[in-house]
């Protein structure tokens, strides 16, 4: 098992937050921890990559549903990016999609936002 | 011990139930050890061993599929106990996060006293090779149970899962009615 990583990448007004590893329990403290950062800072575009993510647990996506509303209220959104189909069929499954945006190109996920 | 595939094995012995979790415990493979346990409460068995000796890592589903086990036993009035046993470091941070250590046994080191062969794996609990797609409504109501189950068991937790449960339940609703049903 891959040990979790996070690394983060301005891209102009978004913050591009690749993750690698195991998304789980143990390990959503340190992305918790980095999005309240981002936010304390007034940081709200916020796009993770999931592309080295090779697993997410259930209590962490209800977390970043959280997280998403809380920039919407900013005008702003955390979004998915490359996510594995393995993990996209649990987002799936969970009904995550509908709430969460999911995207196959960083180009797509970072135009999407307002300022760029 | 040869290497076991992954899955959740269980077994009886002594009047005890042991379980052992070799891979990952998550929502995917929860729902047959929960009728499992379910079973053999009803059947009057009231001692669970859970084995997380070759355990990768569990979620909130597993382990608030667990603490249904250990408030079931709890809530039975009898003597009866679920022991953790073979805990990792890692898997001890996540009992202990959650609270679960108030209410299973837990010990580090015991080995549960149970032949290899007398184990058996519950079907489809190897991650990598699960046979029957989960059902949309089926798994939202198996998650919903086990994190309030996991509220139940330290209320520190409704905090952590609230969004989540929230979500579960206002998809389930709005599933129902519009008539999706399970699918």
């Amino acid at each position: 098992m891959k040990d979790f990583r996070i690394d983060l990448e301005p891209r102009g007004a978004v913050r591009l937050i690749r993750l690698s590893g195991s998304l789980d329990m143990y390990s959503f403290p340190r992305l918790e921890e980095q999005l309240n950062t981002l936010f304390q800072q007034g940081q709200y575009y916020v796009v993770l990559d999931c592309r080295e993510l090779d697993y997410i647990g259930s209590a962490g996506l209800g977390a970043l549903i959280g997280f998403a509303k809380q920039a919407r209220e900013h005008n702003g959104d955390v979004r998915l990016l490359n996510v594995p189909d393995r993990i996209y069929k649990i987002i799936e499954l969970l009904g995550f999609t509908k709430v969460l945006r999911v995207h196959n190109t960083e180009e797509e996920a970072i135009d999407g936002f307002p300022v760029t | 011990m040869g290497e076991l595939s992954k899955g959740i094995y269980v077994g009886c012995a002594d009047g005890q139930v042991y379980v052992r979790v070799v891979g990952r415990g998550t929502f995917q493979n929860s729902q047959p050890l929960r009728h499992f346990a379910l079973e053999k409460i009803e059947r009057g068995q009231a001692e669970f061993v859970v084995d997380l000796g070759q355990c990768q890592g569990m979620d909130s589903t597993f382990l608030g599929v667990l603490a249904g086990i250990g408030l079931r036993l709890r809530q039975d009035g009898r003597d009866a106990t679920i022991c953790v046993v073979n805990i990792g470091s890692r898997n001890m941070e996540l009992l202990q996060m959650l609270g679960l250590d108030r209410l299973f046994t837990m010990n580090s080191v015991t080995v549960p006293a149970l032949a290899e062969a007398e184990y058996e794996k519950l079907p489809d609990t190897d991650l990598t090779q699960l046979t029957h797609p989960l059902d949309k409504d089926e798994t939202a109501d198996l998650m919903i149970e086990a994190h309030d189950n996991l509220i139940r068991a330290d209320e520190r937790n409704a905090s952590k899962f609230r969004e989540l449960t929230r979500f579960l339940r206002e998809t389930v609703e709005r599933r129902h009615k519009d008539g999706e049903g399970h699918k």
